[in-house]
């Protein structure tokens, strides 16, 4: 999953911390995504440029566009080279250069950008950047764009953390224990639920990726496995399952309203010998079986 | 009887009631009337549009949301000139499902659309629409969801009231002429509804300059241009009655997407206390003024789990209308628990207006849980199984702790603290004062 980050396109979130530093998880994807054959361009903006090349070979090293914000961010040295518009203007001239062909822009670091720049204004930038292929505006067909976008996230608030996550596509954790590195992956594909994973991994000498078996390797969707599921029918004062015994018994149960075969049977079939209807009546000891009339006493 | 019946309804009807049975209809009586079709018609004073009704309650014009679950529970639809507001859910998964049903509503019953979004093309949102069930298949369809869910209880119910086997399982009439429409959300809606629709796009890269210089005013350039074009589409099209020689008056569904997004410009999701905290506010105060002069009704769909400040989720609140919350169980604990494995996720409806009336039409279900089944987004309450309070209490909503308090002392039959209960219960100071003496009777007789 940790090698197959880049495929997806969009924004790829790398989250450090102090413990876990994720500046070379970015070389190393930096590199791998170069040999694959695709443009990668660098917005160096929180380290030096030699610093950022160190550990290259010469080869990566010629594939790289640099942009290099470090050495003057705010242009005093007004050279023709510096790009107009800051980094933004230079996320905007590559997206507008549009080689046909998959881009991977790395942002050294996002942390450098939110701290100079609106919150605003750079989530417009990243999501009208990731987004370039969605909107066809020319007819060229513009290849796949992909962001990948170091964030220490001790720096900020939740505030812009929780902004810049909602619009990741990827959103890369690193943690670990005991000297072991991971990486849990938040995969946000646009309509269905995220998946996540988490990948124990280590970075080679020469920025390559090699994963590994961590202690423990888990694969599954959102689902914590320390909590038990709750059973709710425990702990009641009463009983609310069915023995065997007890479900045959209800089932054989004949209710008094049941409308049985037999009764309709009974019902439809003729009975012999009876065109009308008969009333049967017992007398009570109370009744008066007395044949006459008592209003023949009335005289009117 | 029935003669009698139908002799003392309605002023005017002459001769008895025309008995004709027709699906759609709660009641076989029909009035003969001057007008003999058309089953929105009230009378002949109002103006039938096609897709609303009037209200039975207040008499108010409603349009249906697009599922008429949620029209059930908001008292009959949602009203023209107001406001939906819906709370997205963490991973913005469910909302924009309730967004498409409002839109693709707005299509088939005719009415123009207005999309606004700054995350993703109008055109791209509505191609996405969900198709709606059709006649000949709904029935069909929908059977065959509701039957892949039968449980055995239900065959042992047949046995007691074998009568309405023959019935069957669900009313569901034909889909042009009804009210609200069900939606297949796994299928595409077809391309010539699209077509024939009027609908206008506001997609804000679009109209907003990247180099545009945030002027001294207090609402996000963003806001200020969407007013503009909503206000703009109001006066051309003759929404607020300013064309009187339009052919026929329509509703206008506006439909705005994330709002309050850093997409928008907006940064009460990045900031507590930001340069520009009332702008959303004052947006849509003004929103609600214009939807109020015109036929229109809005949907907004705001991730308010990102906004930092909490008073200005409350202040947004009581700005809208009607407000959903949607809470997806993707992430949190819930989604192991047994009570909840058949949803996936809950709805909370945090406010219904009270239009030119004292009381809202509130449901009396508070637990409302969603579910995306493979077709249809369904709404049902929440089946407690088991009678176990403790459950309960820690799985309801917070606003709920209260009654949920005194149904455990219910249980625990504690008369003194009982009657303590139904103070609080009382709704005037009468009724307490009753209740006051009543506790202090029983308290004196426990300790006697």
């Amino acid at each position: 999953m940790l090698d197959s980050l880049l495929s997806l396109g969009g924004l790829v979130l790398l989250r450090d911390s102090v413990e876990w530093e994720g500046r070379s998880l970015l070389k190393a994807l930096v590199k791998k995504s170069a040999l694959c054959g695709e443009q990668v361009h660098i917005l160096g903006c929180e380290v030096s440029e030699e610093e950022f090349r160190e550990g290259f070979d010469s080869d990566i090293n010629n594939r790289l566009v640099y942009h290099d914000f470090f050495r003057d961010p705010l242009n005093w040295s007004k050279t023709e080279e510096a790009l107009p518009g800051g980094p933004l203007g230079a996320l905007r001239a590559i997206c507008k250069r549009t080689d046909p062909g998959p881009v991977t822009i790395a942002l050294d670091s996002l942390s450098w950008l939110l701290l100079h720049l609106p919150c605003t204004t750079l989530c417009q930038a990243l999501h009208a950047v990731s987004h370039q292929d969605a909107c066809p505006g020319d007819s060229s067909p513009v290849g796949k764009v992909s962001v990948l976008g170091l964030l220490h996230e001790e720096l900020h608030g939740p505030g812009p953390v929780g902004a810049l996550s909602s619009l990741a596509q990827t959103e890369v954790t690193l943690g670990g224990t005991k000297g072991q590195a991971s990486a849990h992956i938040l995969c946000r594909r646009p309509r269905q639920r995220p998946t996540d994973q988490t990948q124990w991994f280590s970075i080679l000498p020469d920025f390559s990726l090699d994963l590994q078996e961590g202690p423990s390797v888990e694969s599954q969707p959102y689902s914590d496995p320390h909590i038990p599921p709750v059973d709710p029918t425990t702990h009641l004062t009463f009983n609310l399952h069915l023995s065997k015994k007890e479900r045959e018994a209800k089932d054989s149960l004949i209710l008094p309203f049941q409308f049985s075969s037999e009764k309709q049977q009974a019902l439809l079939r003729p009975r012999p010998g009876q065109a009308t209807s008969h009333i049967f009546y017992e007398p009570d000891a109370y009744d008066d079986l007395d044949q006459e009339d008592p209003d023949d006493d009335l005289d009117i | 009887m029935a003669a009698v019946a139908t002799c003392g309804s309605g002023a005017g009807t002459t001769g008895s009631a025309v008995a004709t049975a027709s699906k759609s209809n709660v009641t076989s009586f029909q009035r003969r009337g001057p007008r003999a079709s058309g089953t929105n018609d009230s009378g002949p004073r109002l103006v039938s549009i096609a897709g609303t009704r009037p209200s039975v309650r207040n008499g108010q014009l409603l349009v249906s949301t697009g599922l008429p679950a949620l029209d059930q529970l908001l008292g009959g639809g949602l009203a023209i000139g107001t406001v939906l507001l819906i709370e997205e859910d963490k991973y913005n998964i469910y909302s924009p499902l309730l967004f498409k049903c409002f839109l693709a509503e707005g299509i088939v019953n005719g009415h123009t659309l207005l999309v606004a979004s700054a995350k993703e093309d109008p055109a791209n949102i509505l191609q996405e629409l969900p198709a709606p069930l059709l006649d000949d298949n709904s029935k069909k369809e929908f059977d065959e969801d509701v039957y892949n869910h039968k449980t055995p209880e239900s065959n042992i119910k047949m046995k007691i009231a074998w009568r309405y086997q023959l019935l069957p399982k669900m009313e569901i009439g034909p889909v042009s002429s009804r009210f609200g429409h069900y939606y297949d959300a796994s299928k595409r809606i077809p391309q010539e509804l699209i077509e024939a629709s009027n609908w206008h796009g506001f997609f804000l890269p679009e109209k907003i300059s990247s180099t545009l210089k945030v002027e001294p005013c207090s609402l996000t350039p963003g806001y200020i241009k969407l007013l503009q074009f909503i206000q703009n589409i109001i006066y051309e099209e003759g929404f607020d009655g300013s064309n009187p020689q339009k052919k026929q008056r329509n509703v206008l569904r506006i439909g705005i997407q994330n709002l309050g997004s850093p997409l928008w410009g907006d940064d009460i999701c990045c900031a507590e206390n930001g340069s520009n905290s009332h702008s959303l506010t004052k947006f849509l105060y003004v929103l609600r003024g214009l939807l109020r002069t015109s036929l229109s009704a809005c949907i907004i769909t705001m991730p308010t789990h990102l906004i930092q400040n909490k008073t200005i989720i409350a202040r947004v609140t009581n700005l809208s209308d009607t407000v959903i919350g949607l809470e997806s169980f993707i992430g949190s604990e819930r989604e192991t628990n047994p009570l909840y494995k058949d949803y996936h996720g809950l709805i909370h409806i945090r406010q219904i207006p009270r239009l030119n009336n004292l009381i809202c039409d509130e449901s009396d279900v508070k637990d409302l849980a969603f579910k995306l089944k493979r077709k249809l987004f369904t709404i049902e309450a929440e089946v407690q199984k088991g009678v176990s309070r403790a459950t309960f209490l820690l799985d309801g909503p917070r606003k709920k702790l209260f009654p949920c308090l005194f149904q455990l002392l219910e249980v625990a039959c504690i008369p003194w603290l009982m009657a303590s209960s139904s103070i609080f219960r009382a709704s005037n100071i009468f009724e307490s004062f009753l209740c006051y003496q009543l506790w202090v009777f029983s308290a004196s007789l426990f300790h006697f």
